[in-house]
C-alpha cells in the first residue's frame, strides 16, 4: 500500500462520509478506528523498512516541474517516529471520544485530520509540507468551535487566526528559500546556498514557535487547550504542539545548524522564560484545565531547551521529551475534561476528595501527574534529567537551574492534588458520577502503562531515537 | 471566421429574440459546449488586432466553463442576452493585441456590463447600477483621455503597446492604466465596486466581481505588460504602493461589514490588490503565470460565492450575517459549498485560491519585493478573519429561522462545476504552468 493513500485517502473518505453519513451513526466511528489501526501497522512497516541513514523513499507525485512543486514523499528516522506517535494519538483519541456527542461530523474531522498530518510528516517538498501544514487547521478549527466548551468560538477563531498569521512567516521563508537555493526540496537546501539566511532563519523561527508554542507567542494555546474538548485537548497537545518541535528540529536546527548555533541564546533563553513563566502561571491557576495547558507549555520549554543545545544528547532528549510530553499529558487533559462534563465546574475549588468517588481514574491523574513532575520511575524523570544533562553539558553548570522549575512543577501538581484528588470532598464531586466508558478507560490505562514502562525502561525508546540524529553527531566539531 | 466569439455574439443576438422559450437555455448550453471546441481546437478570430496564444486559450475555455454556470444559475431568462454577449465582447478583448482593438474591446465590456445591472427592480438596485454607470463613463473618459496623449505623443493606435515611446505617450498609456484600474477596483477607484457588487442582484454582482473583473484584469497584462517592464523605476513603486493600498483597505472594510455582500465585495477589492501584485512583480517570470493563475481560481470562486449568496437570499432571504447563522443545521450541501469557496478565497490549500495566491506571491519575492509579498500575506491571514466569521456564523450558531430544504437542482450543478474547477486548480498546477509563461 503505497503512502499517497493514507494522506488522500482520509480526505476523499472524510468528504464521501459527510454526504452519506448524519448524526448519531457510529459508522465513522468505526471507520476511523479502522482506518488509524491501518496507519498505525503502516507506519510500523515504514519503521522497519528503514535504511541504516538517510531517507526511505515513498514515491513522488503532481509534478510541475516549472515550479518545483513536487509531492516528494520520503521519511527518514525522525518523521517516523512523529507518524508513529500521532498514530498512537489518533488511536488514543479515538478511543477516548467513544461517546462523543454528533459522532458522525466529530469522527468526519478526524479522518480529515488525519490525512494531512500523515503528509506532513511524509512530505519532503516545503510547499507540500506548508500545505499540509494549513491544511491541519481546517478540521481543528470545527473540532474547537463545534464540540468545545463555553468559549468556544473565540477559540476556534483565535486558534485559526493565529497560527495562520505564523504560517505566512513560513511561507514567506520558504519562497525566499526557494528564490536563493533553487530548490523546494528540504534535503537538497543548505544553509551555504542561500544569500539572506539570517532573515531566514528568523522568519522560520517564528513560524514554528508559534506552534510550539514558545513564550512571547503561546497565547492562543491555553484559550485552545481549555475550551477544546478532552480528547481535543490532548490531539493539540500530543501531535499539534508536536509539528512546531518537529518543524523547528527539521527545518531550524537540521537545515540551518551554524545560524542556529549563532542564534542558540534566543532560542535557550526563550525556553527558559516559557519553561519558568508557564510554570507560575500554572501555580496561580484556579482552573483545572488552564493548569494543565500551563504545565503543558512548560514542558514545551523544556524541549526548547533541549532542542537549543545543537548537540546529539540534547536533540535525542529533546524528541524524547516529546513523547514523553504527549504520553503524560493526554490523560491529564481528558480527565481534566471528564470532570468538567460531570461536575460542571473548571474550578479546583469546587473538587476535592475525587479519590474516595473514583480511586482508579484519580490513581491515573496522579501516575500522570507525577509523571509531568519528574518521579523517577516515570518517563516525565527521564526527560527532564538528561535534557538538565545535555544543558549542562553544552551551557555550563549554571542551567542547573532547570532543576528549579522541577521544584516549581512538583508545587503546583502536588497542590492540584490536594485540591482536587485528596482532601475534603466538594459538593460538586459528590453529586457526581464518575463512570467512566470502557473505550476511554482502557486507553487512559494503556497511556499509564506506557508512562512507566519507557519509565522504567528507556532505552527501550532511545534505542529508535537515537539513530535519528546520528549524522548530527557525525557533524562534530562545534555542534 | 468560424470561432467562440462569432459563437457567442450569434447565440446572443437569437437570445433577444427566443429568450423566453423553453429550448433556448439547453441551446445556449450546447452552444457554450461547441464553443469550448472551438477554442479547444484553436479556431481563431483571424481579424487584424486580435491574436490568441495557448494561456489566453486556456483563459477562455475558463470562460466558457463559468458562462455556462452563470446561464444554469439563472432562472430569470433576461439576463442570458448580456451574459451571452458579456461573454463575446471578453474574447475579444482578451485577444486584442493593439491599443485601438484593447479600447473598443474593453468599452464593449463595460457597456454590457452597465446593461446588465440595469436590469433594475429596487431602489437599491437602482443605486448600485447608478454608481457603476458613472464610475463607467469617468472610466470610459479617462481611458480615452490616456489615448489623447498617447497619440499626440505619436504613438499608433494599430499596433502594440510599445516598450518606448516618447514623454506624452508615456503618459497616455499611464493614463490609460488608470482608467483600466477603475475596472479593477484599485483604491482610490474602488468607491463604486463596493457599493455596486453589494446593490446590484447577487447573480450580476457574480458577472460584474468574478467574470468582467478577471477578464480585464488579464487583458490588461497581456497588453500592458512590456511598458510596465521599460517604466520599471516608475511603474514599480506606484504599483506596490497601490496594491498594498487596496489589498489593506479592501480587507479592513471587509472586517467591519454586517451584510454578507458587502463583506463579499470588499474582499473582491482586496483580491484586487493581489493581483495587482503580479503587475508590480512584472520583472519576475513566474508573474504572468501567477496572474493567470490567480485569474483563473478567483474566477471560480468570486463568481460561486456571489451565485451561492443570491441563492441564499432568494430562498431563505439571508442579508446579513446573523441571517445566515446556523445555515449548516439546515442545510448542509450549500453551506458545505460556501465553506469551501470561502476557504478557497481565504488561501486555504488544496483549493485553487491557494495555489494563485501562492504563485503570485512567490513572483513577488523572486522580483525582489519579499517586504511587500510579508504584508500581501498578512493581509491574506487578516482576511481569514472574515472568511472564516461566515463560516462561524453557519457552523456555530443557532438557526435563527427554520428553513426549508433547498433543491434547485439546475443551482447545484452550477455551484459543481464552479466547484470542480476550484478544486482542480487546487491540485494539479501543471496545466497551468505549462501555458503560463507566454501570457
Amino acid at each position: 500500500m503505497s503512502a499517497i493513500y493514507f494522506i488522500f485517502g482520509p480526505i476523499l473518505l472524510a468528504a464521501l462520509l459527510a454526504l452519506f453519513i448524519k448524526g448519531e451513526s457510529p459508522l465513522s466511528k468505526y471507520i476511523a478506528l479502522v482506518l488509524f489501526i491501518g496507519g498505525f501497522i503502516f507506519n510500523i512497516n515504514l519503521f522497519t523498512a528503514l535504511p541504516q541513514s538517510g531517507y526511505l523513499d515513498l514515491g513522488s507525485y503532481l509534478s510541475v516541474e516549472q515550479f518545483d512543486f513536487v509531492l516528494t514523499l520520503q521519511v527518514d528516522q525522525l518523521s517516523v517516529i512523529m507518524l508513529l506517535l500521532t498514530s498512537v494519538m489518533l488511536l488514543f483519541v479515538t478511543l477516548t471520544s467513544w461517546s462523543m456527542k454528533n459522532q458522525a461530523a466529530y469522527f468526519n474531522l478526524l479522518i480529515l485530520f488525519s490525512g494531512p498530518i500523515m503528509g506532513l510528516f511524509m512530505s519532503t517538498n516545503l510547499l507540500w509540507f506548508f500545505i499540509f501544514w494549513e491544511l491541519t487547521l481546517v478540521p481543528m478549527y470545527f473540532l474547537v468551535g463545534i464540540w468545545g466548551a463555553e468559549g468556544r468560538v473565540y477559540a476556534a477563531v483565535k486558534f485559526f487566526l493565529y497560527t495562520h498569521v505564523a504560517s505566512m512567516l513560513i511561507l514567506l521563508a520558504f519562497f525566499l528559500i526557494y528564490k536563493e537555493s533553487g530548490t523546494l526540496d528540504m534535503t537538497l537546501v543548505k544553509e551555504s546556498m542561500l544569500l539572506s539566511p539570517v532573515l531566514i532563519w528568523w522568519l522560520l523561527f517564528i513560524g514554528f514557535a508559534v506552534k510550539m508554542p514558545v513564550f512571547p507567542f503561546h497565547t492562543w494555546l491555553p484559550d485552545a487547550h481549555v475550551q477544546a474538548p478532552g480528547p481535543i485537548s490532548a490531539l493539540l497537545a500530543g501531535v499539534l504542539l508536536k509539528m512546531g518541535a518537529y518543524a523547528m528540529i527539521r527545518m531550524v536546527i537540521l537545515m540551518m545548524p551554524e545560524y542556529s548555533a549563532q542564534f542558540s541564546w534566543v532560542i535557550l533563553a526563550l525556553g527558559l522564560i516559557t519553561l519558568f513563566y508557564a510554570g507560575f502561571m500554572a501555580l496561580q491557576e484556579t482552573h483545572l484545565k488552564k493548569m494543565v495547558a500551563y504545565s503543558s507549555i512548560s514542558h514545551m520549554g523544556l524541549v526548547t531547551i533541549a532542542i537549543s543545545t545543537l548537540s546529539f544528547s540534547g536533540l535525542s532528549s529533546a524528541l524524547f521529551e516529546m513523547v514523553g510530553h504527549a504520553l503524560i499529558i493526554s490523560p491529564l487533559f481528558l480527565i481534566a475534561g471528564f470532570l468538567h462534563q460531570r461536575t460542571g465546574s473548571w474550578q479546583m475549588a469546587d473538587m476535592g476528595g475525587l479519590m474516595q468517588k473514583a480511586p482508579y481514574l484519580s490513581a491515573i491523574f496522579v501516575l500522570s501527574g507525577l509523571a509531568a513532575l519528574g518521579l523517577p520511575g516515570t518517563m516525565g524523570f527521564i526527560g527532564e534529567l538528561s535534557i538538565l544533562i545535555s544543558a549542562i553539558d553544552v551551557y555550563g553548570i549554571s542551567l542547573i537551574v532547570i532543576a528549579l522549575a522541577s521544584m516549581l512543577g512538583a508545587s503546583y501538581i502536588i497542590w492540584t492534588f490536594r485540591r482536587v484528588i485528596y482532601g475534603e470532598m466538594g459538593e460538586q464531586i459528590a453529586g457526581s458520577d464518575f463512570k467512566m466508558p470502557k473505550m476511554e478507560f482502557i486507553a487512559l490505562v494503556v497511556f499509564a502503562a506506557l508512562i512507566i514502562l519507557f519509565g522504567l525502561m528507556p532505552s527501550l525508546l532511545y534505542e529508535i531515537i537515537n539513530p535519528a540524529f546520528s549524522q548530527f553527531s557525525s557533524l562534530g566539531g562545534a555542534l | 471566421m468560424i470561432s467562440a466569439f462569432m459563437l457567442l455574439f450569434a447565440l446572443g443576438l437569437l437570445s433577444l429574440a427566443f429568450h423566453r422559450t423553453p429550448w433556448f437555455k439547453p441551446l445556449v448550453i450546447g452552444g457554450l459546449f461547441v464553443s469550448m471546441s472551438l477554442t479547444l481546437g484553436g479556431y481563431e478570430l483571424g481579424l487584424f488586432g486580435f491574436s490568441s496564444n495557448e494561456s489566453i486559450r486556456l483563459f477562455e475555455l475558463i470562460l466558457e466553463i463559468v458562462l455556462m454556470a452563470l446561464v444554469l444559475h439563472d432562472d430569470e431568462d433576461i439576463t442570458i442576452t448580456q451574459t451571452l454577449f458579456l461573454g463575446a465582447a471578453s474574447i475579444l478583448l482578451l485577444q486584442s493585441d493593439t491599443i485601438l482593438s484593447f479600447v473598443i474591446a474593453f468599452e464593449a465590456v463595460s457597456i454590457i456590463s452597465i446593461v446588465l445591472v440595469s436590469y433594475i427592480k429596487t431602489a437599491d438596485q437602482a443605486e448600485g447600477a447608478l454608481k457603476m454607470f458613472i464610475a463607467g463613463s469617468i472610466a470610459t473618459g479617462i481611458l480615452l483621455l490616456g489615448v489623447a496623449f498617447y497619440v499626440m505623443g505619436g504613438g499608433l493606435l494599430m499596433e502594440a503597446v510599445p516598450s518606448e515611446s516618447s514623454l506624452f505617450s508615456t503618459v497616455g498609456l499611464f493614463i490609460m492604466l488608470a482608467a483600466l484600474f477603475y475596472k479593477l477596483t484599485i483604491v482610490p477607484m474602488h468607491g463604486w465596486a463596493a457599493d455596486t457588487y453589494a446593490l446590484v442582484r447577487h447573480s450580476h454582482a457574480a458577472i460584474l466581481s468574478g467574470v468582467a473583473k478577471t477578464v480585464v484584469v488579464v487583458a490588461a497584462f497581456k497588453m500592458f505588460e512590456p511598458f510596465i517592464v521599460a517604466q520599471v523605476t516608475l511603474s514599480v513603486p506606484l504599483l506596490v504602493v497601490l496594491a498594498v493600498v487596496t489589498m489593506t483597505l479592501g480587507n479592513f472594510m471587509a472586517l467591519f461589514q454586517k451584510r454578507i455582500a458587502k463583506i463579499l465585495a470588499y474582499s473582491s477589492i482586496a483580491q484586487a490588490g493581489y493581483m495587482l501584485l503580479a503587475f508590480a512583480a512584472v520583472q519576475s517570470s513566474y508573474a504572468s503565470t501567477g496572474l493567470l493563475y490567480m485569474a483563473i481560481a478567483y474566477i471560480f470562486m468570486q463568481s460561486a460565492v456571489f451565485l451561492l449568496l443570491d441563492t441564499l437570499r432568494k430562498h431563505y432571504d439571508i442579508v446579513t450575517l446573523d441571517d445566515i447563522g446556523g445555515l449548516a443545521k439546515s442545510n448542509k450541501l450549500l453551506s458545505f459549498l460556501f465553506s469551501v469557496q470561502l476557504l478557497s478565497l481565504a488561501g486555504i490549500p488544496l483549493l485553487a485560491g491557494f495555489l494563485g495566491k501562492v504563485v503570485v506571491f512567490y513572483a513577488g519575492v523572486d522580483a525582489g519585493l519579499w517586504y511587500v509579498v510579508l504584508i500581501a500575506l498578512l493581509n491574506s491571514a487578516l482576511s481569514v478573519g472574515y472568511y472564516a466569521w461566515i463560516i462561524k456564523h453557519m457552523y456555530f450558531d443557532e438557526a435563527t429561522n427554520s428553513k426549508t430544504l433547498f433543491s434547485n437542482k439546475m443551482v447545484l450543478v452550477a455551484q459543481f462545476i464552479l466547484l470542480a474547477g476550484t478544486l482542480y486548480f487546487g491540485l494539479f498546477a501543471s496545466s497551468v504552468f505549462d501555458v503560463g509563461m507566454a501570457l
